[in-house]
């Protein structure tokens, strides 16, 4: 899932700062986009108009288009997920493909271009990319043969294996040598062996699991269903599950930002017809619960800036056009909005 | 109102008149040249048909009309755009038969071969009072014409192209004093194995397209009978075909496959009796689509009839009632529906100098009256001497769509409180014409045209959900010019069209032109002969549009030239074996109509035809 993967993050810009000072490295220069926001534009479905659009928070100047713009060609796919990983940056198109860029310019790095149907998300483990997909439709537009594609090399290259998974793989999270992947629809969390290339332990969950986060050291996973949503932390050396806590946020989508502390902002949608949107926010240690923060329709997704404290919130306008992006304070002012590409749908904060 | 005109207009016509046999016409034109005054309209000659036999309808409209095509591309769904409308604001017309398809309320040209039919004819403009539902922003006709003929007659006609293209037709005609037959089939595989650019790609390499064959057969049978001094019976059959794979966006890989068949068929019986005219027509359709392991089926049955006082004087009169009944089953709904529709058309002309007609007419449907549709045109000639004449014609007209049975009933997302889409149109033009050595035909219409509660799709959730939301207004300007000449033994002729068009959506912020609605556009073509050989150059012209509202991202506009070659002077007996070679996209432009849609570069054609 789109997310502000602080773990992820935190792994990936500790090294860098050590690395900044030391004046004997090779350190390649900072690129443009090294700071700022990304916001992904998803495209829109039969347009595959897929895009990445970069934000300066400081000036507000946005620039949109990215990877055509760095590589001459247009992205062409539907943009699922942006992964920031070994100094990678990782573009996972739903339409097949998944494009490796350099961060700071998005010049091309490599792709992955074939043997893949629907891919959700990727992870890096042991020198390999993991790669979530849905696997192709079935004659009903059910995802029975759903798996995890496995390419050896951080650059892209061929899928070497393809590791079969519960229905609707999404978010993957790697420790260690374990690649954890929330299968949606199959309602589990499955726990990849990265070394032997293997499903090493299945881990059943309450609702559809769909974002995995780290907070106070711990790993927890975002799951819902109809009426609840739980947050169920997951023993990353044991590989088992510690405790669930559950909130009744009925009519959750996918998508959620980890805020200040434990703070979650998840969207909600009543769905068809009326489709009322909506923005709950809970606390998941201390269990407190504001529902319906944010009213309104079209809510596509959401981000938490935390050097700037501010909830961002993408609205995909119908997909008809260009998109905008809404941004509040904690308290919930407005504090501003910006019209960018076709289907914002997250942010990576760098 | 309607009926007011209608009764008003019979009384005064009451008067007994001599019995009139009819004139050996096959063709029972559509309204378009009697009532249609003041309107802009494109007739194609023969010539231009035969050019195109064993291509599509869609690529007819796109290379020689003003008409946008969005092509999904090659041999991919193709549907029109008027005046910057969108494809299910054009009326399709199969010999007076509405063919848009029931449930989505449009018409796929890729699927209708040139070969099919003798006459294309196309109006532009909102003609709601002349053709009903869905003539917002013009309509397609495409007709029988069955010529007079002696014996036996008929045409073999081979065609081999690039990307593994073969193309076999086969039509046979009988023809005596009374009756007339023709028989056609055809046959069509088209592999498209063309290569092209795969810019999702680093490097933008060759790469050869995968999954986008084409595959079309089809069967028409046709008949014209003189069944009694005063009477005519016309009939006609026709069965088509498509088998695709879905050629993928640039970029993916998907495996879809496609399948239309449909089967159409109409009678029609005209009786003349003194100066009246009465029709009765009778037609059916059926549609059969499947996508993947999605099938759809609809069907419609039409009755209709028809009095028409042909030349009164200076008048011409006609009214008439039809009905329409559909019957739907889709994947995920069915339904049925019937409507009803009167409509009445007044035409007066005075000395070919100045004529107008009135149109109107009355729908509706299920049991609801939808808006009155009105319909006025003028031509007026302003000038005339021996060789030269200027016209001036305006033309008035409401049009209207009723949502369609996807838009109201598809589960999930369907909305049955959807309000029909409404749309009005004016227009004013002049035309020069020239006659002699030197003639010229040059023709300007500026029009307006507002299109109220347009309907859009708009995702919702998991689904979409279609709702009454934009308001458009457009204007814009055609230009259509003609010409020929002799040189010595060469013959020339010129053609000349540009087409700017403006569609603002109000219903957005800063109301910018329409996702894919080129502002310019424009064809031009020579012709030049000499005895048996003639050579033909044509380009089109589509200029730049956004795939998306608020302009979001432009695709470069693109021209395109085709070229050709006749000759016809291989004959033995009777026997005539014209021989054409065709290269299309002549300068191989790598260029897409719709964003990620591939076009093939140049090609090649080669048609033998036997004509006995």
């Amino acid at each position: 899932m789109i997310q502000f993967r602080k773990s992820i993050l935190t792994f990936f810009i500790l090294p860098l700062l050590f690395v900044a000072c030391n004046p004997n490295s090779d350190e390649r220069p900072r690129g443009v986009y090294d700071s700022g926001i990304l916001i992904v534009n998803e495209g829109a479905f039969g347009a595959n108009d897929g895009e990445v659009t970069h934000l300066d928070p400081s000036t507000g100047t946005l620039t949109s288009a990215l990877f055509e713009k760095a590589n001459g060609r247009p992205f062409a796919g539907l943009l699922e997920d942006l992964v920031l990983e070994e100094d990678r940056l990782y573009l996972v198109a739903n339409t097949g493909k998944v494009e490796v860029v350099q961060p700071g310019d998005f010049k091309t790095a490599g792709a992955v271009n074939k043997d893949l149907d629907q891919p959700r998300s990727l992870a890096t483990a042991r020198g390999k990319l993991f790669i979530s997909d849905y696997g192709p439709y079935d004659a009903s537009y059910n995802t029975p043969s759903s798996y995890v594609a496995v390419v050896q090399g951080l650059d892209g290259g061929v899928v070497k294996k393809k590791i079969p998974v519960s229905s609707k793989p999404e978010d993957l999270f790697t420790f260690g040598s374990y690649v954890f992947v929330a299968s949606s629809e199959g309602k589990k969390v499955e726990v990849l062996d990265a070394n032997a290339v293997l499903l090493s332990k299945t881990l059943e969950m309450p609702g559809k699991p769909v974002q995995f986060f780290e907070l106070n050291g711990d790993l927890w996973v975002f799951c819902y269903d109809a009426q609840k949503v739980y947050f169920v932390s997951i023993s990353k050396s044991g590989l088992s599950q510690k405790e669930i806590r559950t909130f009744p946020i009925a009519q959750a989508t996918g998508r959620m930002a980890l805020g200040d502390k434990d703070a979650i902002y998840v969207l909600t949608s009543s769905g068809y017809p009326e489709y009322r949107d909506g923005i709950s926010v809970v606390n998941i240690l201390s269990g407190t619960l504001v529902s319906d923060w944010k009213k309104g329709t079209g809510f596509y997704g959401i981000g938490y800036d935390s050097d700037r404290q501010q909830v961002y919130l993408a609205n995909a306008k119908g997909f008809q056009g260009n998109g905008e992006v809404l941004f509040y304070q904690k308290s919930g002012a407005e504090v501003g909005k910006l019209t960018v590409g076709r289907g914002p749908s997250g942010f990576l904060f760098r | 109102m309607t009926f007011a005109l209608l009764f008003v207009s019979l009384i005064y016509y009451a008067s007994p008149r001599d019995t009139v046999v009819l004139a050996e016409v096959a063709v029972h034109a559509a309204a378009l040249d009697r009532f249609a005054a003041g309107q802009t309209l494109l007739t194609y000659e023969k010539s231009t048909l035969e050019r195109y036999a064993a291509r599509s309808l869609g690529d007819l409209l796109q290379e020689t009309s003003p008409i946008f095509v969005r092509q999904y591309g090659a041999g991919m769904l193709a549907s029109p755009s008027f005046r910057g409308t969108s494809a299910g604001h054009t009326a399709l017309f199969w010999n007076g038969v509405p063919i848009n398809s029931i449930s989505l309320g449009q018409a796929d040209l890729s699927i209708l071969p040139v070969q099919a039919t003798d006459r294309v004819e196309v109006q532009f403009g909102s003609a709601g009072a002349l053709f009903g539902n869905e003539a917002i922003g013009g309509s397609v006709h495409l007709s029988t014409d069955l010529q007079k003929q002696e014996g036996f007659g008929g045409d073999f006609s081979q065609t081999i192209g690039s990307f593994g293209q073969h193309q076999t037709s086969f039509a046979a005609r009988y023809g005596k004093p009374t009756l007339r037959l023709q028989s056609k089939v055809y046959n069509q595989d088209q592999p498209n194995t063309f290569r092209y650019r795969d810019i999702s790609l680093a490097g933008v390499p060759w790469e050869r397209q995968e999954h986008a064959a084409f595959k079309q057969r089809g069967i028409l049978q046709d008949l014209w009978w003189q069944a009694a001094p005063h009477a005519q019976v016309k009939a006609s059959l026709w069965w088509n075909q498509a088998q695709r794979e879905i050629q993928p966006l640039i970029g993916s890989s998907t495996q879809d496959t496609q399948e239309d068949e449909s089967f159409r068929a109409v009678v029609d019986y005209r009786y003349q009796k003194k100066s009246s005219v009465w029709k009765l027509k009778g037609a059916w359709v059926a549609d059969q689509l499947q996508f993947n392991a999605q099938e759809n089926q609809t069907s419609q049955g039409l009755l209709g009839l028809d009095w028409e006082l042909p030349s009164a004087g200076n008048w011409a009169l006609r009214a008439g009632v039809r009905g329409t009944w559909m019957n739907a089953k889709l994947s995920t709904y069915t339904a049925t529906e019937q409507r009803w529709e009167a409509y009445q058309s007044i035409g007066w002309e005075l000395e070919e100098q100045i004529s107008f007609s009135v149109n109107l007419r009355q729908l509706a449907y299920p049991n609801e009256l939808v808006p009155f549709l009105p319909g006025l045109g003028l031509n007026w000639r302003l000038f005339e001497s021996d060789r030269t004449s200027l016209h001036f014609k305006t033309a008035f007209g409401l049009g209207l769509k009723l949502p369609t049975l996807n838009d109201r009933y598809w589960e999930p997302g369907g909305n049955p409180n959807l309000r029909p889409e409404k749309s009005q149109n004016g227009e004013i033009g002049f035309q020069f014409k020239q006659a002699g050595t030197f003639s010229l035909s040059q023709r300007l219409t500026y029009y307006r045209m507002q299109v109220v509660d347009w309907i859009i799709w708009l995702p919702k959730g998991n689904f979409w959900s279609p709702e009454n939301i934009r308001e458009v207004h457009n204007q814009g300007l055609e230009y259509q010019g003609e010409s020929s000449w002799n040189t010595g033994p060469w013959t020339w002729q010129a053609n000349l069209a540009y087409t700017y068009s403006s569609t603002r959506d109000l219903a957005q912020e800063g109301s910018q032109q329409l996702p894919y609605s080129p502002k310019h556009q424009g064809n031009a073509g020579l012709q030049v002969k000499r005895n048996d050989l003639a050579f033909n150059l044509s380009s089109f012209y589509v200029g730049p549009r956004s795939i998306a509202s608020g302009n979001s991202r432009i695709l470069e506009g693109f021209a395109i030239g085709n070229l050709g070659l006749t000759y016809s002077g291989t004959k033995w007996k009777s026997l005539q074996l014209p021989l054409r070679f065709q290269i299309l996209n002549v300068f191989n432009q790598s260029y897409q109509v719709l964003y990620l849609r591939t076009m093939p570069g140049r090609s090649y054609q080669l048609n033998l035809t036997l004509t006995l």
